[in-house]
């Protein structure tokens, strides 16, 4: 398929507004860094070099303490072993990561409680939460949680929103009839107080309180297409393409879907927004994702009951302002580069 | 397959007691409240390679008329039997497969074309929707057809908003005749078009009917275009036909009080030529509630009492049993009127 030139035009009006196009350079760096977490932020070396031998523990099955002769058979600790290597002249060394932590771990210490405070020597470059774990870990892997679970949020109710709003503006009649009414009443489920009473029940793991976002939230997407279908179908392509005996699949497919997906696409960055905010929200009461997983709600948390360790709610509302902030940033940008009143020509 | 080829005179389409009425619901069950009568009524015939004009004001159920012919709504009742087949009791797959025969070419060159895809995929349409053809001869057959209606090949890899009107019009017939239909509804083809353009159209479609052994059925509120291009015409008012006969004769001859008003408004370039006008007061009535008796005595100059409560039929004119006409008075001598 070409590309339209209209489309063409679009992005090219997309680059054009630099706040836009940058926040999305930032948040799709930030998304792609996310991705490799784990060579920046790990307890894990990146490289160890043992009598000669290299070893590449980050993605790979955990190395017991033996294999360096360490004399224990539960993971390496490779921040001992770094130490350990230091003086060595036999040419062993570990490299690790920028940070040298997992977000699951307590860096405890002998004389004192955390939360311990911002530290370069420690390379707790954002300090600790309360139980000694890196917030900067914490963040980054939150960050990976909230921002591919927004992502997934927004694939499901998108599929679902798009079937089946196409599908309510294309039938009409009694189909479109009864799922007005449906809509209407999932609309007025109170969601918030639904996931609270489910997840007292049982602890809700990503996927279920995917599902459960997911269940409520595909209602505003279904409306806003089955709109456009209708205005869609009203058009007289349609009904040209209806005269050469075009069957109601191709119709749909080959015309309405291209036609109004342009204008479904705007929406996104702001569902994604949203759904980060349902997710932090959530953790922020405790009703979301289960204990040790990273979760910025979490640490918003522990800001929050612990104003003296300023560093702990500075991180993280600073993250979620860079983060929301760039997002929302691109979605007005593509909504601007979007505008139909731009490309409409009258003559 | 044909079964009239043998005789050239036969109808290639014939409708009869066409109605086509919309449901007006309202209230949270959606119930009906009312019906527009878009058409209500229509019997005519078309023989094979005429041209049958239809005319009338705005919102008299012409385009309405025309979309149900091709079975684009489901008529409310009514038959419209095209070579044979009765298009109003066909199943679907073989109404699929018969629109290959009949075409349609759209009144707006702007709406009617998918501003998504390019020239070659739109005249590809036809032919992918019906199977004919490998990639490779349905583009040369694309080809073919943008020589036909006078476009270059390099429109191919262009999309519609990057063509004027006439041009975006001539694509829609393109894709009209792509698959050599024998049956074409014009529905108003050229009004959206400036009228320098509005004649190369014409002749372009009178070119292709020459060629292809077209019949159209021509839709518009343009007395004069409608004059240029029909064999016969019929007058529409209100969802019915108020009279039907030959285009000259018509023209030479109006019976109906309301095709009378209507040529007596076409403009003639001879600044020298007096002529009485006729000026129809008053708008179309509502087609939701079309008055009773015959629908035009709201506006008609001579309207008696018969006319308010009868409603005259279309038929034969005593002098001329090809001039079909609905009114009382048609008989009467014209002098009196």
């Amino acid at each position: 398929m070409k590309i339209t030139p209209v489309t063409l035009k679009k992005i090219k009006r997309f680059q054009s507004i630099k706040r836009g196009y940058y926040s999305l350079i930032i948040i799709a760096t930030f998304i792609i860094l996310s991705l490799f977490a784990e060579v920046f932020i790990n307890s894990r070396a990146l490289i160890v070099k043992y009598n000669g031998s290299y070893y590449f523990p980050t993605y790979r099955a955990m190395i017991p303490g033996n294999v360096f002769d360490l004399g224990y058979d539960y993971e390496t600790n490779y921040r001992a072993l770094q130490k350990q290597f230091e003086n060595d002249p036999s040419g062993n060394f570990v490299l690790m990561p920028l940070i040298p932590y997992n977000p699951f771990e307590n860096d405890l210490r002998e004389d004192t409680y955390p939360p311990f405070p911002p530290s370069l020597l420690e390379k707790h470059y954002l300090g600790t939460d309360t139980i000694g774990r890196d917030i900067a870990a914490r963040l980054t892997y939150g960050f990976r949680i909230a921002i591919f679970f927004s992502l997934a949020l927004l694939a499901i109710t998108y599929g679902i929103g798009i079937s089946l709003g196409c599908l309510m503006g294309y039938l009409g009649g009694r189909f479109d009839l009864f799922f007005q009414r449906i809509i209407e009443i999932w609309t007025n489920v109170p969601v918030l107080f639904v996931i609270i009473i489910i997840s007292s029940i049982i602890v809700p793991n990503p996927v279920i309180l995917l599902l459960i976002m997911a269940f409520f939230g595909w209602t505003s997407i279904t409306w806003i297409m089955r709109t456009m279908t209708y205005k869609e179908k009203a058009r007289e392509y349609i009904l040209a393409s209806k005269a050469l005996g075009a069957t109601d699949v191709r119709i749909i497919f080959k015309h309405i879907i291209p036609n109004t997906i342009a204008i479904i696409v705007t929406f996104a960055p702001f569902t994604i927004a949203s759904g980060i905010v349902a997710l932090t929200s959530l953790d922020y009461l405790g009703f979301g994702l289960p204990a040790p997983t990273p979760s910025w709600g979490d640490l918003l948390q522990q800001g929050w009951s612990n104003m003296d360790a300023l560093w702990i709610a500075g991180s993280v509302i600073g993250a979620l302002i860079v983060t929301l902030l760039t997002v929302t940033f691109v979605g007005e940008a593509v909504r601007e580069a979007f505008d139909p009143k731009m490309y409409t020509i009258y003559e | 397959m044909m079964p009239d080829q043998s005789n050239p005179a036969a109808p290639i389409l014939s409708v009869n007691t066409l109605k086509m009425h919309f449901p007006v619901s309202g209230g949270i069950l959606r119930r009906t409240k009312g019906k527009i009568y878009a058409v209500d009524g229509i019997s005519f015939t078309v023989k094979k390679g005429d041209t049958m004009g239809l005319v009338g004001e705005s919102g008299c159920g012409k385009t309405t008329a025309g979309r149900t012919i091709l079975r684009l709504y489901k008529p409310t009742s009514g038959d419209v039997i095209f070579e044979g087949k009765n298009l109003s009791r066909l199943p679907k797959e073989d109404l699929r497969k018969t629109r290959q025969h009949m075409q349609m070419i759209f009144q707006d060159p702007f709406e009617s074309l998918n501003a998504r895809q390019t020239i070659l995929e739109i005249l590809e349409e036809p032919f992918i929707i019906h199977n004919i053809g490998s990639p490779q001869e349905r583009s040369v057959a694309v080809f073919k057809l943008l020589e036909k209606v006078g476009l270059p090949k390099s429109a191919a890899g262009l999309f519609p908003h990057e063509f004027s009107g006439g041009q975006r019009q001539r694509i829609g017939i393109a894709r009209a005749i792509a698959l050599n239909p024998r049956m074409i509804v014009c529905d108003e083809p050229v009004s959206a078009l400036d009228v320098s353009i509005q004649s190369q159209i014409l002749n372009l479609l009178l070119d292709l009917q020459k060629d292809m052994g077209l019949t159209y059925v021509f839709i518009s509120h343009d007395l004069a275009v409608v004059k240029h291009m029909s064999d016969t015409i019929a007058v529409m008012y209100l969802g019915k036909i108020v009279e039907h006969a030959d285009a000259d004769l018509i023209y030479r001859n109006p019976l109906h009080p309301y095709t009378k008003a209507l040529i007596s408004a076409i403009p003639v370039p001879d600044p020298a030529f007096k002529r009485k006008r006729i000026i129809l007061s008053g708008d179309v009535p509502s087609p939701a509630s079309p008055p009773e008796g015959c629908r035009f005595h709201t506006r008609c100059p001579i309207t008696i009492d018969r006319c308010r409560i009868e409603e005259p039929e279309l038929t034969a004119h005593n002098e001329n049993p090809n001039h079909l006409v609905a009114c009382h008075r048609s008989s009467e001598n014209p002098e009196r009127l």
